[in-house]
């Protein structure tokens, strides 16, 4: 017994980064839960690096929660001056084209660093959550949890949480080869007072006009489409919305399944092939998404995920049609 | 001497100043061995098919064709350091065959397929539609690809 004991103190004693962070936190579940809330709680500022396949910005985040509620500033620094001001779930999106900027208005969910959803068992059930370690991210310490998923069907995540404002400071989507597709990483975090609301307006190429763009056509759609189904999805994942949207160039509207696993998420897009419509069939990676595109009895279905390239497939495979 | 052989099969040293490795290897057994091991490794870990067995016979010829001025004589010892070695390496390549499977296993996708098959599926084909799964869920912070987003997602194209 003795000498179990005295492995298990020189185990801890040789790793003393797990063995610190083990002590001092708790659950990673819990953890994350945390940095989800802390990400709308606390008023913040900073600048982070956004990197997707080839794909690399640096992006300027101002986030304040005021009694009347969340108001957030983002803009990207590199390219385009491009700028969202965001009010709760409600979003402007300033992009200049050419001699205009352009404006959108967007219902949009939690972006980075509020990533998390609820944390649901559904997610426990596909991933599993480790305390990996520790690690400096933007001159702030934070402690290294992992998503480790529990099959080939979903990617993993690699996430570090301020271990003081309990704040997202980055968050790695990783491939089964363990290499990066998306990452977020905060170069530099400040919290803030909760100052006046002088900051929140948009600063894009001032004295350009400013034209409102038509906001997306899309409308919640219950039915089961044009008599399809899907057959087997793969384990973990669930629909979690349908909608017909109108797609440029397409004068009758698209169907759009929503998929997800608790946090991966895929699309499913089903239309009728138009007469003359040059037919989509294969596979493509852009970024961190996978697509695929297949013709079935006459309907373009294409198929689109942050998830490994045989999810996709396997969605867009077992969607069959009533004849 | 270890270091040379990897390096010759490396192609890291030509094959003309090398004229004296062919004769140590020839002079040595247990380096034989070791030579079509380091050689069936290096294959291995790129995935390529292991040496034929031609492919070492005719080594050994040239080996065996090399000129030699102190050819040692086979002793049993040296007979029972090759069987060691050949040992070894069948449990070396075994080892790293082992591993190649693993790493194999944890992509089902596959790593020699190309990511884009011969398919009819561009990327501008599909911009309209990695855009609008994009604007539509936020999971892992796909919203971030608003402010980044690539010249070719900006546009409406389809």
């Amino acid at each position: 017994m003795r000498k179990f004991l005295r492995a298990c103190l020189c185990c801890v004693m040789f790793s003393p980064t797990l063995g610190h962070a083990a002590a001092f936190e708790e659950d990673p579940w819990l953890m994350l839960e945390k940095a989800g809330q802390a990400a709308h709680k606390l008023s913040y500022k900073g600048i982070f690096v956004y990197q997707s396949g080839h794909t690399v910005g640096n992006i300027q985040i101002t986030h304040m929660n005021y009694p009347q509620g969340e108001f957030a500033r983002v803009v990207s620094l590199d390219g385009a001056p491009r700028e969202v001001l965001r009010q709760g779930n409600e979003a402007v999106i300033y992009s200049p084209q050419n001699e205009k900027v352009m404006i959108e208005k967007r219902r949009v969910q939690s972006s980075f660093p509020a990533l998390l959803p609820g944390l649901s068992d559904m997610l426990k059930a596909s991933y599993q959550a480790k305390l990996v370690g520790q690690e400096r991210v933007g001159g702030r310490d934070g402690l290294v949890i992992q998503l480790l998923p529990r099959d080939h069907l979903r990617y993993g995540y690699r996430f570090s949480v301020d271990r003081e404002f309990g704040l997202l400071l980055k968050s790695v989507m990783l491939n089964e080869r363990n290499e990066a597709l998306e990452q977020f990483a905060f170069s530099q975090l400040t919290l803030m007072p909760n100052t006046g609301m002088d900051w929140f307006h948009p600063n894009v190429e001032r004295g350009k006009s400013y034209v409102m763009q038509p906001e997306e056509n899309v409308v919640p759609n219950r039915a089961e489409g044009d008599g399809w189904k899907i057959n087997h999805l793969p384990s973990g994942f669930v629909k979690i919305d349908q909608v017909s949207r109108v797609m440029p160039g397409k004068t009758v509207p698209v169907n759009q399944m929503i998929f997800s696993d608790g946090i991966a998420s895929v699309s499913l897009f089903v239309e009728t092939l138009e007469k003359g419509a040059v037919p989509k069939t294969g596979q493509l990676v852009q970024g961190a998404a996978n697509i695929y595109a297949n013709v079935i009895d006459g309907y373009q279905l294409i198929v689109v995920g942050e998830v490994p390239e045989a999810v996709v497939k396997q969605i867009g495979e077992s969607v069959s049609f009533k004849k | 001497m270890k270091e040379r052989i990897s390096a010759l099969m490396d192609d890291e040293i030509d094959a003309d100043g090398a004229d004296h490795l062919f004769k140590a290897l020839k002079s040595d057994a247990e380096l034989a061995g070791r030579w079509s091991t380091y050689h069936m490794i290096g294959d291995v870990m790129r995935g390529e098919a292991p040496l034929s067995a031609d492919f070492s016979r005719k080594l050994m010829a040239q080996i065996d064709n090399e000129p030699t001025v102190l050819a040692p004589r086979k002793s049993s010892h040296h007979a029972h350091s090759f069987l060691m070695t050949a040992v070894a390496s069948v449990a070396a390549v075994m080892f790293v065959s082992w591993m190649v499977l693993q790493q194999q296993a944890h992509s089902p996708s596959g790593d020699i397929a190309p990511t884009v098959a011969i398919n009819s599926v561009s990327p501008e084909s599909v911009n309209s539609y990695v855009v609008a799964h994009q604007n539509t869920f936020a999971g892992a912070g796909i919203q971030a690809a608003y402010y980044v987003r690539p010249v070719a997602l900006s546009e409406n194209g389809n």
